[in-house]
Parts: C-alpha cells; sequence; structure tokens
C-alpha cells in the first residue's frame, strides 16, 4: 500500500508545492482527526425522539398497508 | 502512488494528490478574469448539485411522474412538482455549505457530533432506504430494456457493467463527468413530452392558477402527493452531495458555485419531471387507468398515442433513470460506510487502498441486482413504497441536517440564516403531517374521510 518517502526527498517537495492548493484540514490525515461530541439538550432530544418514534410507527403502517393489500 | 510523508506526523495520500490537481485548475480559473473563466470555473465546480438532483430523477420517481400524468393530466401537479424541487434546493444547499466548512462527510459529523447512537440510527434508515430504492432502480432497468427484448439478467448486467465503467480510473473528477453526461439523458423525457403534443394553454393555466387538487384529497391522491414528495427529496440525497461536495474539494470560496450547481441540477430535473407528466398525460385524455404500471407498461400503453419513437425514448429514459440512480445511490452508501468504519472513502482512491469503500459500493448495487432477477418476488411493493419511506424517514434526517447547519462550532459564520431554517422548520412540519395523514388514511380511512 505505501511507498513511503522521507521529506527533503524531489518527490515529497513537489507533492508539498502541489498540496498547497488543499486547506490544511482537506488532507486525508487532518480528516482522521474526531471532532469534537456536542451533547443533546432536553428539547432537541425530544424532537428527535419524537420524529424517530414517529419513522417507527409510519414504517408499521407501511409494512401493515403492504400485507393487507397482498392478502 | 502509494503513501507519501511530507513532513512528521501528516500523511499525503493518493487521494489528496488527486484532489490537489483537482483544485490548482480551479484556482487556475479563478484567477482569470473575464466571462470565459468564469464559465470555465462553473464547469469545474458543477457536479454534486446536478448529479444529486438528477440522480433523484431515479426509476420510483418518473413512474410517480407517469402515474400522475397518467392520473391527473396537466393540473395541480405540475406547480406542486415544481415546489417540492424548491423544497430541495433549500435542503439540499445546507449539504454544500457543511461539506465547504466541514471537509466531512454527513455520516461522519452526525457520528462525531451527535456519536454513535444516533449515528447508528442515521445509519439503518440511509442503509435501509438505500437498499430498497436500488431495488427499486433496477426493477426500472429490468422494465425499460425489456420494451426492446432484452432479456432481464442481460439488463442487469449492462447496468452493473456501466456502474464499473465510470469508476474504473479511479478518479473522481473523471466518475463524476461521466456520470455527469449519463445523467443529462434524463432530459430525453422533453421530446417524448413534445411526442405527446401537450396543451400548453393548459401547462401555463395550471402554473398560473395553481387549482386545488381534482376530486379533493382522496387516499389515492396522498398516496401520488407523497410519492411525488419523495421523488425529490430524500435521505440518501443529503449524504450524497455533502460527500460528493468534500470528495470535490470544494471550500468556503466555493459555496457560491455549489449553490448555482444545486439551482441548476434542480432546474434540469424539474423540467424532466414536468415533461414526464406531460409525456404520460394522454393516457389521462383517453381515461386509462395506470396506477399501477411499470415503465415498460407506460411505454407500451403510450406507444400507439405517441408512436413508436417516444415510446422508446420513453423506456430508455426509464433505463437512464435507473442507471444513473444506482450510481450515485451506492456510491452514498459507500461514502457513509467509509466514514462511519474510518475506511478510505473517496472516488479518487486507487483500488488497493479502497478496497472496502469500492467493495460496498459495488456490493450494494450488485445485491439489489441479484435479487430483482429472483424469479416470483412480489417486487411491484418495492416500486410502490420506495418513494413514500422516503417521505417518512426524511424529517428524522432533516432535523440532525439542520441541527448540524446550524452548529457555531463546526460552521462558523456559514450557520443557516433565520430564513433558511424557517423554511427547513416548515419542510419538516409539511413532511411530517403529509407522513400522518397517510397513515390515517390506512389506519381509521373513516376518520381521514372525515377530515378530508
Amino acid at each position: 500500500m505505501a511507498t513511503t518517502q522521507t521529506p527533503g526527498t524531489a518527490a515529497a517537495e513537489a507533492s508539498q508545492e502541489l498540496l498547497a492548493v488543499l486547506e490544511p484540514d482537506q488532507l486525508t490525515g487532518a480528516r482522521r482527526v474526531k471532532l469534537p461530541r456536542r451533547y443533546l439538550k432536553g428539547p432537541q432530544l425530544v424532537v428527535i425522539w419524537t420524529l424517530r418514534l414517529y419513522l417507527l410507527f409510519m414504517i408499521a403502517v407501511v409494512v401493515y398497508q403492504i400485507f393487507t393489500g397482498t392478502r | 502512488m502509494g503513501i507519501v510523508t511530507s513532513s512528521p506526523g501528516v500523511l499525503i495520500t493518493h487521494e489528496d494528490i488527486d484532489r490537489a490537481h483537482d483544485r490548482q485548475r480551479v484556482l487556475a480559473a479563478r484567477s482569470g478574469r473575464g466571462f470565459s473563466s468564469s464559465v470555465r470555473l462553473l464547469w469545474l465546480l458543477i457536479g454534486p448539485g446536478v448529479l444529486v438532483m438528477l440522480g433523484e430523477n431515479d426509476g420510483p420517481s418518473m413512474l410517480s411522474y407517469a402515474a400522475t400524468g397518467a392520473t391527473f393530466g396537466v393540473s395541480f401537479f405540475i406547480p406542486f412538482i415544481i415546489l417540492t424541487f424548491v423544497m430541495a434546493v433549500v435542503v439540499q444547499e445546507m449539504t454544500v455549505r457543511l461539506g465547504a466548512a466541514t471537509h466531512r462527510g454527513h455520516a461522519e459529523l452526525i457520528f462525531d457530533r451527535f456519536g454513535p447512537f444516533w449515528g447508528w440510527f442515521s445509519m439503518i434508515d440511509l442503509g435501509i432506504g438505500n437498499f430498497l430504492t436500488l431495488i427499486a432502480e433496477f426493477i426500472a432497468i429490468r422494465a425499460g430494456l425489456g420494451f426492446f427484448g432484452v432479456p432481464p439478467w442481460a439488463a442487469v448486467l449492462s447496468a452493473l457493467a456501466v456502474l464499473y465503467l465510470a469508476l474504473v480510473t479511479h478518479r473522481y473528477w473523471t466518475w463524476e463527468r461521466v456520470t455527469l453526461a449519463a445523467a443529462v439523458f434524463n432530459l430525453v423525457f422533453v421530446p417524448v413530452a413534445l411526442f405527446a403534443h401537450p396543451h400548453w394553454n393548459s401547462v401555463g393555466h395550471a402554473l398560473a392558477t395553481w387549482k386545488p387538487l381534482p376530486g379533493g384529497l382522496t387516499k389515492d391522491t396522498l398516496l401520488i402527493l407523497l410519492s411525488n414528495i419523495g421523488a425529490t427529496v430524500t435521505p440518501w440525497m443529503l449524504f450524497f452531495q455533502q460527500s460528493a461536495t468534500v470528495d470535490k474539494g470544494l471550500t468556503r470560496s466555493d459555496i457560491r458555485y455549489g449553490r448555482v450547481d444545486t439551482v441548476l441540477g434542480a432546474a434540469l430535473a424539474s423540467v424532466a419531471a414536468v415533461a414526464t407528466v406531460l409525456a404520460t398525460s394522454p393516457l389521462f385524455n383517453h381515461q386509462m387507468n395506470a396506477q399501477n404500471f411499470q415503465a415498460a407498461e407506460f411505454a407500451q400503453a403510450l406507444q400507439p398515442l405517441i408512436g413508436r419513437v417516444g415510446a422508446s425514448l420513453f423506456a430508455l429514459g426509464m433505463v437512464e433513470a435507473g442507471i444513473v440512480a444506482a450510481i450515485t445511490i451506492s456510491t452514498s452508501s459507500a461514502y457513509a460506510f467509509g466514514e462511519v468504519a474510518r475506511k478510505p472513502h473517496s472516488l479518487n482512491l486507487p483500488l488497493k487502498q479502497g478496497k472496502p469503500f469500492y467493495t460496498v459500493l459495488f456490493l450494494c448495487a450488485a445485491g439489489a441486482a441479484a435479487i430483482v432477477l429472483i424469479p416470483g418476488l412480489p417486487l411491484v411493493h418495492v416500486v410502490l413504497i420506495v418513494n413514500v419511506i422516503a417521505v417518512l424517514a426524511m424529517p428524522p434526517a432533516l432535523i440532525f441536517l439542520f441541527m448540524l447547519a446550524n452548529d457555531k462550532e463546526i460552521m462558523g459564520d456559514l450557520v443557516s440564516p433565520r430564513w433558511a431554517n424557517m423554511l427547513t422548520a416548515a419542510i419538516v412540519v409539511l413532511l411530517t403531517s403529509a407522513g400522518l395523514l397517510f397513515g390515517i388514511s390506512i389506519l381509521a380511512p373513516k376518520v381521514f374521510a372525515f377530515f378530508t
């Protein structure tokens, strides 16, 4: 997978010159760092849970419709 | 090329080098002056928006528009379809901003910011929705090519071959251009509409007056309404456009062009959608019941009315819609998988480095294709419900998008403006209400009849 070159070689210098056009956080290495976690608060959790239950209920309705439709 | 260490602790990958080459061309175009430089810049930066919008004009969506035209003719639904694309622009614009500001995909952001519990819920929604939609795409491909006498196995294998060919260079830019070229063929529905000789006065009147639903809101019209909404706003679109924006390498300075890309995609897709309604409106004029027609049946029914060429183009349009959607939807699944599993995920990856990414991409498509070939499976249900499921799954997906787009820590000054938040909230309320009405119409038809 990897051809590792040490800094200072022509390839690495050429790569660095080319990579200067990318923003630092566009580099694959930078994107491997996780973003900090954000903890959801009361009202946000209520909305998310409500919509989650809504989806589960509605999927059950769709399954029921298919079942009754097939019969 | 493999991995190059540019400085201690920083790995430079093949993916970075390819993306840097793409960005070099963008910067060169940006440094130029005059109209031609602007056009070149637009040419370089369009892609994710047009692809997501034309990709969502997929097999089930085109069938939904065809059923709309055949059932209602030129009426309430033409302005309604345009409205749904406006909704799609509002929603998708947020993914452009998120991708350009954070350089991270949608699945990755949900996992990082809200944790794996909510992340996995989103992934399950996306995975199930995408797989069902992929099955529907291959049904459309099989049915469309079936019109020309192509056997199902050959139709399905041809579609997989196109998907493979789009990937073969392992370069985002080439993949994007090949898929864009295929996606523009979605406009084949425009000549089909012209073959149907639509009454332009009626079209103008429908757009100018936007009269209420003919016959009021019934269970059947509600299903068509939901199908048309699901034909333009779906969860996979959020994941795809954000990941593609990141893979393409768009930055904050490109957001304006990202918006143009999204609006252009919506405009092209709405033209194709309206053209499909117009193309099948002769079936309405001849009072044919086409609500449960599949692609080939529409083409066959249209043939005496619009001719063999028109019907053939209609069938080819269905094939194109299925193939482009199969490419984009399986790519959205692979992006999401890579982001969640922390595996390399880019269309710039060489096969060896991107083996998990390409495997997921191809297996999703091949799995759906294989299911379509199993004889006797009642797959018609999949086509009928896939857009409805998309509408139902959209509100939970939109809430995460809404919170991320308003997250100052990651978005900085690119957080959503108030008007965008109000529009998003209105879309969530509209989609949830439509879903609830659908539920009532199934579980309590009498109550539904009372309200409508």
